[in-house]
């Protein structure tokens, strides 16, 4: 099982610095990355994130520079690339395929796009290999899960975790480390998932220590760390010291 | 309540704007809140309820006010101005705050949360909430709470919770994007109040049904005082509500519908909140719909001297109303509105909010179109706006 999915945002700290801290997370064992494409509105995220997010358009870091800097990297974890529908839109589906391609981007999770909303786009990007990742959220019944999750399906065994995954979003409200979130109604959740589907299951929003990422895994899922490794990285911490700890137990 | 998908159409025009493009977090609720929308406006008593707060607590059926000297002074053969200015906390942001703060109570939430701009709608929200004994907190950015004070007092009297947003520009986009965070995490408890016709379904259509009684009114008034339909008719038009309110009802009239946005203090991106000419199709709070975007997709900034109008998307259903040719989209600038406030200060002894102003800057400009009868949406009143009207006039 994939021990832990990690979320850096691109540009932050720098963008120069993102293909070395790639190359880190894939000489750890990470087998898998969320990567964010900075927006200017990220209505889904606390203020950690929002401010990487904001720091990070300051430095430049555009959609397509993003994916640039990203093309023809070959020493990194399979990406998601974690974003915001407008940006994606404004550069168009055909166009954006042409900078996917190159880059290690196996999948997309974007937050404000429910499934009925862009038919087209989605599926012509799930076609050319690029799927959408399901989220599935505390307000999300386990009817509706069923939908989602057949509406956004699992391409199957052969393919990497990172393009098989469900994201459980594991509290109400915004990303961000907080208070400690109270994982018992998380393990009920997992629990009724794992009996209905047979996809890989990642944990996140509000999980930062090591004790809460044990936890995740002793459900059977994958824990995401997202703003605490942001922060960290931030605050001038290296990748791998932040990782390490996180990874075992 | 367990709604499993909308029944309502969620797209507006041949654009098919519009949409819900909400987190999945908020989905379910805003599932459920279409559903109890759409039961509250079968059931004869939650209508025979809004109603009745609407003439006992707000003071419908606003008056319509023939401006007599205002007309002569552009040469125009009437303006009517139906008066939102009239209403209790002092614009038509109140029609919509009842409704949906009745609706929440139905739906059993015990909070609200609502975003503010010109404070108008945070004022409306904070007053409904007293009055039903709903806990209530308003999200408003901090330049907006310098500029509009007044309302910020207002609220706290009320009760309301008053939160500062730093973010950004400090204004309403930032407000917003705080209080959809906020319903996010307390959308088990929470109704999000929205104040505009903006949002993920189904607050467009929910916040236009409810600011159609303005139209409704104004129509029936206009063939009781005039005996005929006006030639054209305008309102001012932040995210639409108002605009909509005022508008929708003469859809099927052969008039001309005008809509003004913010022209701020120039043409250039970040100086302006004209989405018309300024914006492409893009998505921002849920949303589908004209919005002002630099070239990677993210939100410009924007600006102008009325909060009210100072957001960078026009409500999807008045964006589709424009492209499809039913209403045309003018702009006024931040002098033009301030000019405009006086004339109807100096001729009908009105005070107009800013974002009205910008309705009636265009008056001189519907005259020399040769429009004769002119009816103006006067969506608020502008004792908010005494300090800047004060500052930029020297008075
Ligand atoms: C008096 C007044 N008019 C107009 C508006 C603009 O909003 P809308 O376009 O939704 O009517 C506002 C918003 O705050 C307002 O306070």
């Amino acid at each position: 099982m994939n021990k832990l999915l990690p979320f850096i945002m691109a540009g932050d700290p720098s963008l120069a610095a993102l293909p070395q801290l790639l190359a880190e997370a894939k000489a750890l064992g990470i087998e898998a990355l969320e990567i964010g494409l900075p927006h200017s509105d990220p209505i889904a995220d606390g203020p950690v994130l929002q401010a990487a997010a904001h720091r990070a358009i300051q430095r430049g870091a555009t959609p397509l520079r993003v994916l640039e800097m990203l093309a023809g990297l070959t020493e990194s974890p399979d990406l998601i690339l974690f974003t915001y529908l407008n940006p994606l839109l404004q550069i168009g589906a055909d166009r954006l395929l042409d900078l996917l391609w190159p880059t290690p981007v196996k999948a997309l999770l974007v937050v404000d796009l429910p499934d009925s909303e862009e038919a087209e786009f989605e599926a012509k990007l799930r076609t050319a290999g690029f799927p959408m990742i399901p989220l599935l959220s505390p307000t999300t019944d386990i009817e509706r899960a069923k939908g989602l999750l057949e509406r956004r399906p699992d391409p199957g065994p052969g393919h990497p975790f990172a393009q098989r995954f469900a994201y459980v979003v594991a509290r109400l409200g915004v990303t961000g480390t907080g208070d400690t979130t109270d994982l018992a109604p998380v393990r009920e959740r997992v629990a009724a998932l794992k009996a209905i589907s047979d996809r890989p299951l990642a944990v996140g929003f509000g999980l930062s220590d090591s004790a809460a990422m044990a936890e995740v895994r002793a459900m059977g899922a994958t824990p995401v760390i997202g703003s605490a490794l942001v922060q960290a990285l931030a605050n001038g911490g290296g990748l791998v010291d932040i990782l390490r700890s996180r990874m075992n137990g | 309540m367990h709604a499993t998908e909308f029944l309502l159409p969620t797209r507006f025009g041949t654009g098919g704007l519009g949409g819900c493009y909400a987190p999945e977090t908020l989905m379910q609720p805003l599932l459920d809140l279409e559903e109890a929308f759409r039961m509250a406006l079968d059931d004869p008593s939650f209508r025979v309820e809004l109603k009745s707060e609407l003439r006992h607590f707000v003071g419908r059926p606003t008056p319509l006010t023939s401006a007599t000297r205002l007309a002569a002074k552009f040469g125009l053969q009437g303006l009517f101005l139906k008066r939102e200015d009239l209403t209790h906390t002092g614009a038509h942001k109140i029609n919509n705050a009842m409704a949906q703060a009745l609706l929440a109570r139905r739906m059993g939430k015990s909070e609200i949360i609502a975003e503010t701009g010109a404070g108008q709608h945070g004022v409306a929200a904070a007053a409904a909430c007293a009055r039903l004994g709903l806990k209530c907190t308003v999200y408003m950015g901090v330049t907006d709470m310098a500029r509009q004070a007044p309302n910020v007092a207002r609220m706290r009297l009320f009760g309301t919770k008053v939160v500062p947003v730093e973010a950004g520009q400090g204004t309403l986009k930032e407000a917003v994007n705080e209080a959809l965070r906020a319903w996010a995490a307390r959308c088990d408890k929470a109704h999000y109040i929205l104040g505009s016709a903006l949002g993920p379904h189904p607050f467009p259509t929910m916040v236009r049904t409810f600011q159609t009684v303005i139209g409704e009114e104004a129509r029936a008034q206009m063939l009781e005082q005039t005996v005929s339909l006006p030639d054209a008719v305008i309102a001012c038009a932040g995210g639409g509500s108002n605009g909509l309110g005022l508008l929708v009802p003469f859809l099927g009239d052969d008039l001309h519908r005008f809509a003004v946005e913010a022209g701020g203090h120039g043409s250039a991106l970040g100086e302006h909140a004209a989405r018309l000419d300024g914006g492409r199709l893009g998505v921002l709070h849920g949303c589908k719909t004209l919005l002002l975007q630099d070239q990677h997709g993210h939100t410009a900034e924007t600006a102008s001297i009325s909060a009210g109008l100072d957001y960078p998307a026009l409500g999807p259903e008045l964006a589709a109303l424009a492209l499809d040719g039913k209403i045309e989209v003018l702009r006024a600038s931040d002098a033009q509105a301030l000019e405009a406030a006086q004339w109807l200060c100096e001729s009908e002894g009105i005070l107009p909010a800013l974002e009205s102003s910008h309705a009636l800057a265009l008056l001189p400009e519907l005259a020399k179109r040769g429009f004769a009868t002119v009816l103006l949406g006067l969506s608020g009143r502008g004792d908010k706006d005494l300090s800047t009207y004060q500052s930029k006039l020297g008075i």
